[in-house]
């Protein structure tokens, strides 16, 4: 504060019930846009969290075709050697894929079931949570979904009809949408035919994986080729799209509510202080002075329900996390850094009509009787 | 006093609320000199004109007419926006009603006015506690106005004037919510103030305690100013009322001095019941 005595603060904290008010109301209508984003931010990790965990650096689908989410890809079995002989390519593998349910008798899930090949493990999880890779007749379901359908290793489930034993379960492959089940190809080819969805592919060393791509797309015609951080990219965006209008919508009220609190609190502090501000205009002080003292006190309430809010969204978002394991709650710090710069502007905002009222205040009510 | 230079020149004063005939003239072509360490007490009645001429006195309103000049700096046609810093380093106020901010401690009152006339920090906070223990409550820095007595209250607000060493203190009613034992400490200090740092004291008030501590008492009535030797109270509505030119009436053999023909009359029909209140002069 420069050595000046800090107004806004004392005036703010003056009374302690009113200021923990502001700010718990503040930080609650924040809180509801950082558990949101959050929500949001993690839907997106983990829709995408299958490709982000690949070996594969492109990934090469029917022409068209960018997403796993929404589409169906089929190529057919020789386009795996086509691939295999574009230059640079080190190793390419078919992924068998489709839409399906996956049925425990105590409940269902929407999921992807993936094919693939156990020998290299290319096409398959990321790691296994507990079990073995599946066998023949076998399948691995996701640990998050093992949980909420009550399976256990070697439980019989359903998928695309068929029963298959539980081998093993697998990490990263439920999100808010569907979860992930993978099988062998040869169980896969036998319910579903030998094409394959997509082709996962390994660049040799020192060839850059978006170079490749385009070569791929260029050399095998019917494909369209997309590096793996891309391919991720464009999962995520189905699922951005999808509620972005939910997310804006949510993020308006909140950031309205933080508004209407910020306002409505600096607006009754300095209705009971407006004597108080014409005390300190008589005693000389310049409207510079007086706004930065409401202005202060917006700070105050915006900076304090912001770091309220964070440590709020975090402990709710391992609450949340840990009642339902399909919902990651991710608070990144460019979420927070934009939920700063809306609550600064809305503080700004709620410190607009105070400040007027301030402004105005008569030097001269000091000379009157305090009622 | 005339070889003396003045610390307050108010010339042709004059304030005028509203036009033709709905005009009030507030404040009527008041002339007044006031020299460094001088204490100028202004009394009048209730609507004279003693708020206006203070707020004109204290850069809060513009006058009609005439000049009010502080320190060789003509308040009246200084630019609106130097006004707050005029009224920071030239004047010091002092209010009936202490007006100190609830949320400030004794030292920070008096170190945001210090804050207000350009000096921060360490040295602010050190002017704080000087003035404090000057009148008095060097032990009572801490404490906020809530925990203060209404005299230490207005010992904080005088020191808080002090701030930043105006040359003109201006006092409003400064012992009317205080009893007489502190209104009287109160007069004593102003007065004290006056002499030890030679600056001028204008005090505007009802309380006939403080002509003890004034070199001179004027005045204020129908917007007009005038020096006066003599006052008494109306024994029927309390009021101070100029000798001179007042109502009065003789009454077993002593003279009583009344604001208006009412208070004449209703004294007239009991003088027993009023004089019993107070003894005239």
């Amino acid at each position: 504060m420069n050595g000046r005595v800090p107004l806004a603060r004392k005036n703010l904290f003056q009374d302690r019930r009113r200021a923990s008010l502001a700010v718990t109301g503040v930080a609650a209508s924040l809180v509801l846009v950082l558990v949101l984003e959050g929500i949001f931010a993690g839907a997106m990790q983990q829709v995408s969290a299958y490709m982000r965990g690949s070996p594969a650096d492109v990934f090469v689908a029917q022409e068209g075709v960018r997403t796993m989410h929404m589409t169906q890809s089929a190529l057919p079995p020789s386009a795996v050697d086509a691939v295999a002989s574009v230059e640079g390519v080190a190793w390419a593998e078919g992924l068998r894929y489709t839409n399906s349910i996956v049925d425990s008798g105590r409940g269902q899930r929407i999921t992807y079931v993936l094919g693939y090949d156990v020998a290299t493990g290319r096409g398959g999880p990321r790691r296994l949570a507990a079990g073995r890779p599946p066998g023949r007749g076998d399948a691995l379901v996701d640990e998050a979904v093992a949980e909420e359908l009550d399976i256990e290793l070697d439980d019989t489930v359903t998928i695309m009809g068929t029963d298959f034993r539980v081998s093993g379960t697998s990490v990263d492959g439920t999100n808010i949408v569907n979860t992930t089940v993978y099988v062998r190809t040869e169980d896969f080819e036998r319910l579903r035919g030998d094409n394959v969805a997509y082709v996962l592919v390994g660049a040799e060393p020192g060839v850059e994986p978006d170079r490749l791509a385009r070569r791929i797309q260029t050399a095998v015609t019917g494909t369209t080729a997309q590096t793996r951080g891309e391919f991720a990219r464009q999962e995520a965006s189905v699922v951005r799209d999808m509620v972005a209008d939910v997310m804006l919508i949510m993020t308006v009220i909140g950031f309205l509510t933080a508004l209407a609190v910020i306002g409505l609190t600096l607006f009754t502090a300095t209705l009971g202080k407006l004597r108080e501000y014409g005390i300190v205009k008589a005693l000389g002080a310049p409207p510079g002075r007086l706004a930065a003292t409401v202005v202060g006190q917006a700070a105050w309430s915006v900076a304090l329900g912001l770091l309220v809010a964070v440590a709020a969204a975090a402990s709710l978002g391992a609450a949340i996390g840990a009642l339902t394991p399909n919902v990651v709650v991710l608070i990144q710090p460019s979420a927070v850094l934009r939920t700063g710069t809306g609550a600064v502007i809305v503080g700004a905002l709620g410190a607009l009509l105070p400040l007027r009222r301030v402004l105005r205040a008569d030097p001269a009510t000091a000379f009157r009787r305090a009622s | 006093m005339s070889e003396i230079p003045s610390a307050v020149v108010v010339e042709r004063l004059s304030k005028s609320f509203g036009h033709g005939d709905l005009a009030v003239h507030a404040v009527r072509d008041v002339d007044l000199r006031v020299v460094g360490g001088e204490v100028v007490l202004i009394m009048g009645p209730s609507g004279s004109g003693k708020t206006t001429l203070l707020l004109m006195l204290g850069a809060m309103l513009r006058p009609t007419s005439g000049s009010v000049v502080i320190d060789g700096i003509d308040l009246a046609t200084a630019p609106e926006r130097e006004l707050p810093t005029l009224r920071a380093r030239h004047l010091g106020f002092v209010f009936q009603d202490f007006n100190l901010l609830s949320a400030l401690s004794a030292r920070e009152n008096v170190e945001l006015a210090c804050n207000l006339g350009g000096t921060t920090g360490s040295k602010a906070r050190d002017r704080a506690d000087h003035l404090l223990e000057r009148v008095g409550l060097a032990h009572r820095t801490e404490f906020r106005p809530d925990q203060l007595s209404g005299g230490e209250k207005q010992r904080v607000a005088i020191a808080r004037a002090l701030a930043n060493n105006p040359s003109v203190l201006l006092a409003d009613e400064p012992t009317a919510n205080l009893d007489s034992s502190h209104g009287r400490e109160i007069g004593r200090l102003l007065r004290q103030l006056a002499e030890e740092d030679g600056r001028s004291v204008i005090m505007v008030s009802h309380d006939e305690r403080l002509r003890e501590v004034a070199d001179r008492t004027l005045w204020l009535e129908d917007g007009l100013l005038r020096e006066i030797l003599g006052l008494a109270t109306d024994p029927v509505c309390g009021m101070s009322v100029e000798r001179d030119t007042s109502l009065h009436l003789q009454s077993e053999g002593e003279e009583w001095w009344f604001c208006s023909d009412a208070c004449r009359a209703d004294f007239a029909l009991n003088p027993d019941r009023y004089a019993s209140a107070g003894r005239s002069g």
